[in-house]
């Protein structure tokens, strides 16, 4: 590079980034976040709490034990809502379930349920092991277990025992539990049949409470050990400035996992997040995939991709010129879904779910620009 | 989604109602050129917020050693690129070059498209050789302060800025600038 590149380059450079106008300093939120980060980092002063509160379950003698202390208690077997285990973790309430997670009329699909929100849709798959965080501190996991095993170990302390639950008409031997996030937790598996891991990694999940409406969530989502994920579903598919678009989605380790694909001439680009998977009655999750297109670097579009109840017949988009569009509905494994894109440098101003009459169910404007968010309407 | 937010306002602050003010003033002095390194580095202005958030989160955690810091900045600016790459691992995105960076501000034309060009051709570089050019042409390292910024060796970073520098001057981005 020669000295006259050298100081264009920083010319430019000075220009570009000396230009941008940053927003006053989050003070409160950076001290906030810094707690949050400490929290963690000190053994999560919840998690802790949690993992005493299961200690005291696996050493304490059966006639002593509490009601609400232990963090981990199981449910009878074979309750009929599918619940297989519950308890008290960081001052709140929690529960595992297996429910059917479909809309109403399309075949059944069993998923893990947290407090009946954030689905993990499960296979008959002994061995796979799922984790889930909803803030810093504490994760909640389940592991599926083979007919052998009656009881699953939480790093070495804490036993939980195996809860047979019908679901969809196939059982699932599952165990589950909180746990601090402070540290990798492990999972050994007593009376595991030959050839089973002698200890099951929890696979690790991080919560770091986002700071705005434009920064990718990453609380709800379940992470699998297991890929057992569906063939993906094209949502929906158009032209935007010449190269074929499409937006795809696959249940994964992840969650449902997002694909926005453009193909211009001769090239091809893809951006991609995975969100949680959500129940009919719990928030929905809108996601925003950002892409350049092929061939045009000056000009982008924008996917978003949002996971409706069954009472939403429509999906309008508010767009930041006011003109309006329906997004397109599509079903994939029993779930309903709803797609679009919005072309540079028109963005997304606001979301409103419309009923079958066309009134108004809800309404939001704290829309994501990259990865998702969470809405209830 | 609930989260337990009500924990944190019960976690002791980490330092003292002095130490509290001063990293204040420390957090205020610094994110504005936090905030642009952390663009120059994602192409997206929320991204960039969020890391300079979690750089200074980070810094708060560990204000005491900071502010003892012989360079607390060359503190702050490794825990920045750590956030960034940290984030960029766990997003678990599959990114591909010509995704669109935010165009910073408004300007004239040519302006804005001179620094749109150079932020996409950045933007396609990958995150090191990127890094590499921010740290050097727009907070005037050395090779030893970038090395020590990267946790790398000075050769790594001239090798590093060499082909980073290879690839700006053959992109098409910036070549489709010069016959504007």
């Amino acid at each position: 590079m020669t000295a006259t590149e050298d100081r264009e380059l920083r010319r430019t450079l000075h220009s570009t980034l000396g230009a941008v106008p940053p927003p006053p300093v989050p003070i409160e939120a950076i001290i906030r976040r810094g707690k949050g980060i400490r929290l963690r980092r000190a053994g999560a002063a919840v998690g802790i709490l949690a993992l005493a509160a299961i200690a005291v379950v696996a050493l304490a003698p059966p006639g002593s034990r509490q009601p609400a202390v232990p963090a981990t208690a199981p449910a009878a077997p074979a309750s009929p809502d599918g619940v297989f285990a519950q308890g008290r973790a960081g001052g709140h309430a929690w529960r595992l379930a297996v429910q059917d997670i479909a809309d109403p009329g399309y075949p059944c699909q069993p998923a893990v349920v947290l407090n009946g929100t954030d689905a993990d849709p499960v296979y008959p798959a002994p061995g796979n092991i799922a984790s889930v965080a909803l803030g810093p501190g504490v994760g909640f996991g389940f592991v599926q277990l083979p007919a052998t095993a009656s009881r699953a170990v939480v790093n070495g302390q804490a036993s939980v025992p195996a809860v047979t639950v019908t679901a969809c008409g196939l059982p699932y031997r599952v165990a589950g539990f909180a746990y601090s996030l402070a540290r990798t937790a492990r999972v050994t598996v007593p009376n595991a049949p030959a050839g089973w891991p002698s200890v099951l990694p929890v696979p690790p999940v991080s919560i770091e409470p986002p700071s705005s409406a434009s920064t990718p969530e990453n609380a709800g989502l379940w992470i699998n050990s297991y890929l057992t994920g569906t063939a993906p579903g094209v949502l929906d598919a158009g032209l935007v400035f010449g190269p074929d678009w499409s937006i795809q989605i696959q249940f994964g380790t992840g969650g449902d996992c997002y694909a926005l694909s453009a193909q211009g001439s001769g090239s091809n680009a893809q951006m991609g997040y995975c969100g949680p998977v959500s129940t009919p009655d719990g928030p929905e999750t809108i996601m925003a995939l950002p892409l350049g297109i092929p061939s045009n670097h000056s000009t982008g579009v924008t996917g978003y991709a949002v996971q409706v109840s069954p009472a939403t017949s429509q999906l309008k988009a508010t767009l930041s010129n006011g003109s309006t569009e329906l997004a397109a509905f599509c079903m994939v494994d029993g779930r309903r879904y709803a797609a679009f894109v919005v072309r540079d440098p028109l963005r997304l101003s606001r979301l409103t779910w419309l009923d079958a009459r066309g009134r108004v169910i809800a309404s939001t404007t704290a829309l994501p620009r990259f990865g998702y968010v969470q809405f209830q309407p | 989604m609930t989260e337990p937010r009500d924990e944190l306002a019960a976690v002791p602050d980490v330092i003292d109602a002095d130490g509290r003010e001063d990293f204040s003033a420390f957090a205020a002095a610094r994110w504005p050129g936090l905030v642009r390194l952390a663009f120059g580095l994602t192409g997206d202005r929320g991204l960039a917020e969020d890391i300079a958030q979690i750089a200074l989160a980070r810094a708060y955690v560990a204000w005491r050693r900071v502010s003892r810091a012989n360079d607390p900045d060359a503190y702050l600016r490794r825990i920045l690129i750590n956030a960034s790459n940290r984030r960029f691992r766990r997003r678990r995105v599959t990114e591909q070059p010509g995704d669109p960076p935010d165009t910073p501000v408004d300007g004239p034309a040519d302006l804005v498209g001179e620094r749109a060009a150079l932020l996409t051709a950045l933007h396609q570089l990958p995150p090191r050789q990127r890094a590499v050019i921010v740290l050097r042409y727009w907070q005037d390292l050395t090779d030893a302060q970038i090395a020590a910024t990267l946790g790398c060796s000075p050769g790594t970073v001239r090798s590093q800025l060499s082909r980073a520098l290879a690839k700006l001057r053959e992109s098409p981005v910036l070549g489709e600038g010069e016959d504007r």
